[in-house]
Order: C-alpha cells, then structure tokens, then sequence
C-alpha cells in the first residue's frame, strides 16, 4: 500500500531523516504564513509526478493562488490532485538516488543506490550500469556498515556520518513498518547538508495485524483528502480479487494459475471476458457465495462460468455456497461448473440434489460459456 | 527415487490440529504418507489421525525419526513456528500458508539459508511423488504414477496439468508448486536440475504466468544444464495489463515479465512452448513418438 509524500515525509520526521519545512495546502482553504520561494508539489500517489507539470515553484512574482488553481486543476494519470504540499525551496548541489526494498528474485533486502537521482532514474539504470548499485544484505544482520561505506565512497559523499544515519534511519523505517519500499529520490545535497526531497513509502498490507494504530491514523489522514472515496483499505481479511473487464462472460477461480490458464482458453474460444474473480488463499461456501454474487452484479454478464480444482479449497463447500446462491438469486444468469479435487465426491452430490450441471472438463466448460454468450 | 521425497519419507505436522491441517493430514495418511507427528502449541498430547501432537518441535524430533515438515499454519504465526523448524534441523520443509509478511517470509528463507533447510513455499500446495508419497495439498485422484516432471508456480495449474496428463495416461514422476511468489525458498531453477538428476524422469514440464522474472532465469538454467527435453507452458497472455510499478521495482526488472518476453528466452534455451493444457499432451506424445 503507498503511501503519500507528506506520509512518508511524516515518517522520515520521526526517524531523524532531515526533511524542508513546509505544510499541507488543501482546496479551499484560507492561506497564511506562505512566503517565497516555495516549491508546491501534487499529493498523488501515481509515479510521473514532476513530467505531468505536478511540481511548481513560486518565487513570489505570480499570485500563489493561480498556481495552487492550475495544480488542483490537474489531473495525472487519471489521479485527481487533492492536497499540495508546501515546501521551503532549497538550493540543490547533487542529487543522488536512495531507497531499499526486496531483490524478489533473490529473496534478499536490498539497497539501491544512485549516483544520480531524478525522474530518470529508471532510464540511467539501463543506459549505463556503473551509475546505480545494488546492495544486497542479510535481513537477520541489517545493511552492514562497509556496504554503507562503500556506498559512501561510489556516490562521492562528503560527509559520511550524516549519510550512514539516513541510510539506517530509512533501514529501521522498512523494518519497523513492515513497508516494502523505503525511497528517498532525489537525496540532494544542500548547504545545509543532505535532505529527502521528495519520500515514497509502500507498506505491507499482510503485515497490517500488527500495525493497527497506523492503518487507523493512515485512513483517517486519506479520508481527510479524499472524502472515503479511495478503496485503498479494503477489509484485508477479504482474499477476493476482483478485475472488471469489458466482455460479456463472468468468471470465477479458485487459483490464480488456472484463472490465467481459463482466460487464455476464453479467449482460444473467442469469448469475452466482463470480469475475473479469483477466490484466493481463504475459501468458504460465504466466499464462493460472494464472489457469484459480485460478478452477477454486473449488468453486461450473459453467462457465468466457474473453475474451481481444489487442493485446500473443499469442494463440499464450494457446491454449499455455489446452491446458496443459486436458490436465492432471483436472475438466472446460464452458469457453468468445472469442479474437482478435494472433497469432489461431496460436492458433486450436493450439485446432484439440487439439480445444478456440472462439467468434468475445463475445455468442455469454457466452450459452453462462450457459446452461452454468443447466444443470449 | 524420486526428487525431494520417497516412499519412506518420514514427515512432521504443523498446524495438526486445525481444520485443514486435519483434513490434510487424514488425506495424505490414506494416500500412504508417512506422518509420524504433529505439532501444534498448547495441544500436546492430543492425537489427531492416530498421529501424537506435541507441544514443541524439538520434542517431536527426540522422539521420532524425522526427515521433512510440512506447516499448515496461519500466516500470521507462521515465522515463530518456521523458525522453530529450521532451528531443530529438519533439512525439507513445506510451507503452505498464503499472505506471511514479506518480512517474516525473508527472514525465515534466509536463516534456512543459514542452516542449510531447503523450503518450499510460501504459499505453496506441496509435491505428490504419485504412489510413492505426498506431500501437500494434491488431490490423489488425479496423478498417476510415470516419468513426467512437473514444476508449478501455482498449486491449482499443477493439479489441472497432473489431471490432463493422467486422463491421457501420462503419469508423472513428481509434481511440485513453489508457490505463487513473489518471494521463494525453492524455485524452478532448483527444481529443474533436480528432475535432470533424477532417474526417474524422462520430460520435464515447467508451468509458469506472467509477471516477475523466475522463467527468464529458467530459460538460463535450461540452456545450460538441462538435457532432458522440457515443455513450457506460461498463462496469463490474455490477462489485462497490470498497473505501472514504482521506481524501485521497475530498475529491478527491465522490462522483462511478458508473456512474450518469457516465451521468446525459453524458445532459445531449447524448451517446447505448450499453448494451453492439451497441447502439452500433443507434445509429449510427439517427444515420446
């Protein structure tokens, strides 16, 4: 889960990280204590800020409202701009690019380092590999200090002691917020000395049962600029994954890897896909039940089929809630059902006693969904 | 022999007390597996299935002969109970929860690391060696019991390919999932030399999906060790294009994660590319003549 710049600013505050002074500008709102030169940055939490004319500068010889108008204005990658963030303009000497996140692949945290940082960061990377390090380190020893030290040394900075404390201030951020992407770029160096210019925070939200005061303030602070409108703190118990397409046939899956393979047999068949339901790790017959209920939901569904091969998923109480269902919902949309694996034997019976079909075979089942479509 | 575990493969339970841990246990017990404890805190002494459960794992290890662990234990107390594993020395271990934190998943693969504990998971269905043993959440009834080997990043597509081969009569050596990521212990750049080194496997099949990129590194891993034929299959071409990743993310991976991208380097590593599930049974059959 992002987090905002002023958020994750907020944060580096409390870790020691120096960040400019400055405050959260909001639409209305009456302005005081606002003095040049001030650097007005777009609070959204989509990347390509600065290349989508999201930060500008005031130097005091422009009415500060037009400014504040035209950002609030603005609207990048679909994201609307609901804050600003005022800061003090600083003199900028160096840029550099810091953050520490996981090496996926190798299942390792890792600092990245830039000697350069910006909005091209990305592109530097790939042009020339001698511009960005990556540093791997144990997750049970923490980053060590000859790898900061060595960091130090590529990236030219003067003084190491205050480098060393950000980079284990962002390292203690990472680790006490469970987040998954401390990143500080651009690093400037000042004549004041080094400062997070700009902060993007991503949270782990399966870690969030052991942060639960956080997530309460983080949902207070979005609601304030949102209004409830952003969807960002969904029930995290809820393991349902839900992606609304726009063809005509819905489908629901018990496993990602068969939900992908059934989507490329879909479209194999010429089928159109309206919406994917993937049940996730926790099933249930409510959870099948829901999930039905979802994709139903959309008006443009003419048939509805469902894949479900389980493992830990039963099907004895898949077919409870698919029948749950069934009787209770006044629309009756065309369904069809592959079902097996555990429990089948159970299930299949208590499809029988309700007289719903079932499919033994994907291939057999996708085919009858699409042409179900194609006919209604 | 077959990779990872064999006939008499003595397993532990975590988690044996719970619904799907019992469930599993009960199933795995009547496919032959030989279970020989359970583990489950505040529980000792119980049995569940005919197996003793015991409060801690280092005391079910001073009274049984143990070689693999396998925990159906929830995600939120999954590091403690894996930690506890790795620590009492058990060289295999299966985790099968979905949704451990990213911190406590890291923290446990790299003190495995440290003791030399090979894992499989997070969030993976296990491995069934059909007829000899099982080891997981696969369903009995759809392997068969031959020289195919199947690696699966995720358990459903493992158990929908075991299911189409056997209904062509193609059995299979072993069939492993590591589990839908994005973090790993084994990978398939692990599990493909095994099932080269394992005599009991004649073709390889590699079941992978868009996003991340382990099949990139299995492309590598074929063209330089594997000999044995290998057949690929990669889901998801016409799933719908994923939200742009952040800074960090993106400089880790290129542009590499396509469906294109993973098909085109395991074209070059030599691999056969399956376009859906049938066609791998059209591909074997034309290896084997």
């Amino acid at each position: 889960m992002k987090l905002y710049e002023f958020q994750g600013k907020k944060i580096f505050e409390k870790y020691g990280i120096p960040i400019q002074s400055g405050e959260i500008v909001y639409p209305e709102q009456k302005l005081k204590h606002l003095s040049p030169p001030l650097v007005l940055k777009a609070q959204v939490l989509t990347g390509g800020r600065g290349k989508a004319g999201g930060i500008k500068l005031w130097d005091g010889s422009q009415d500060i409202k037009e400014i504040i108008e035209q950002l609030f204005n603005l609207e990048i990658k679909k994201e609307k701009v609901r804050a600003l963030l005022a800061l003090k303009s600083v003199d900028i000497l160096k840029e550099h690019y810091l953050s520490i996140t996981f090496n996926k692949s190798k299942s390792t945290p890792v600092l990245i380092s830039g000697i350069t940082g910006g909005i091209d960061i990305e592109k530097s990377a790939q042009q020339d590999k001698n511009q960005v390090y990556f540093t791997e380190f144990n997750s049970l020893l923490g980053i060590l200090d000859f790898q900061i030290r060595f960091i130090a040394d590529k990236l030219e900075i003067e003084n190491y002691f205050e480098f060393k404390k950000i980079v284990l201030a962002m390292y203690q951020i990472f680790k006490d917020y469970d987040a998954t992407l401390v990143e500080i770029n651009p690093l400037a160096l000042t004549p004041e000395g080094l400062v997070a210019v700009d902060s993007k925070v991503e949270l782990d939200k399966q870690a969030s049962f052991r942060h639960q005061e956080l997530y309460q303030e983080l949902k207070e602070e979005v609601n304030l600029i949102t209004g409830d409108e952003l969807n960002n703190y969904e029930d995290v118990e809820d393991t349902i994954t839900y992606v609304p397409l726009s063809g005509d046939i819905g489908l629901v899956s018990d496993g990602a890897g068969t939900g992908l393979l059934t989507l490329d047999l879909l479209s194999k068949y010429k089928g159109k896909v309206a919406n994917f339901c993937e049940l996730g790790g926790i099933t249930s017959p409510e959870i099948v039940y829901k999930a039905l209920n979802k994709v139903h939901q959309d008006p443009h569904v003419k048939s509805v089929l469902v894949v479900l091969i389980g493992g830990f998923n039963r099907m004895d109480e898949m077919a409870e809630g698919i029948v749950k269902f069934y009787q209770e919902s006044r629309k009756h949309i065309p369904l069809f059902i592959r079902m097996c694996g555990t429990k089948e034997e159970e299930g299949k019976k208590i499809m029988r006693d309700a007289n719903i079909a079932i499919d033994d075979s994907l291939h057999d089942a996708v085919k009858k969904a699409v042409k179900k479509a194609m006919e209604n | 022999m077959s990779i990872l575990i064999k006939s008499d493969t003595k397993v532990l339970v975590l988690g044996i007390t719970g619904k799907s841990g019992k469930l599993q246990t009960k199933i795995m017990r009547n496919y032959g597996t030989q279970i020989v404890a359970g583990v489950t805190p505040g529980k000792g002494g119980m049995e569940v299935e005919g197996v003793p459960v015991y409060n801690f794992v280092s005391e079910a290890v001073q009274k049984h002969q143990i070689d693999v662990a396998i925990s159906f234990v929830p995600p939120r107390f999954s590091k403690d109970s894996c930690l506890e594993v790795i620590e009492s020395n058990i060289k295999f271990f299966v985790i099968t929860a979905e949704g451990i934190p990213d911190h406590d998943v890291v923290d446990i693969l790299q003190y495995g690391n440290l003791k030399g504990t090979k894992i499989l998971g997070p969030g993976s269905a296990g491995l069934i060696a059909p007829g000899k043993c099982k080891l997981g959440a696969h369903p009995p009834q759809m392997y068969l019991e031959g020289n195919v080997g199947i690696v699966s990043k995720s358990g459903a597509l493992s158990y929908e390919i075991g299911k189409t081969l056997t209904e062509s009569d193609i059995g299979q050596s072993a069939v492993v999932a590591i589990g839908g990521g994005p973090l790993w212990g084994l990978k398939q750049t692990d599990i493909l030399p095994m099932f080269e080194d394992d005599c009991e496997t004649r073709i390889i099949v590699m079941l992978g999906e868009i996003g991340g990129t382990m099949e990139e590194e299995a492309a590598e891993v074929i063209k330089n060790r594997i000999k044995k034929p290998v057949i690929s299959l990669i889901v998801g071409k016409s799933a719908p294009k994923g939200k742009s990743l952040g800074h960090a993310g993106a400089i880790i991976e290129g542009n590499l994660g396509t469906v294109e991208s993973k098909v085109t380097a395991l074209k070059k590593a030599g691999a056969l590319i399956a376009e859906d599930s049938l066609d791998i049974v059209r591909l074997i059959k034309q290896i084997e003549g």
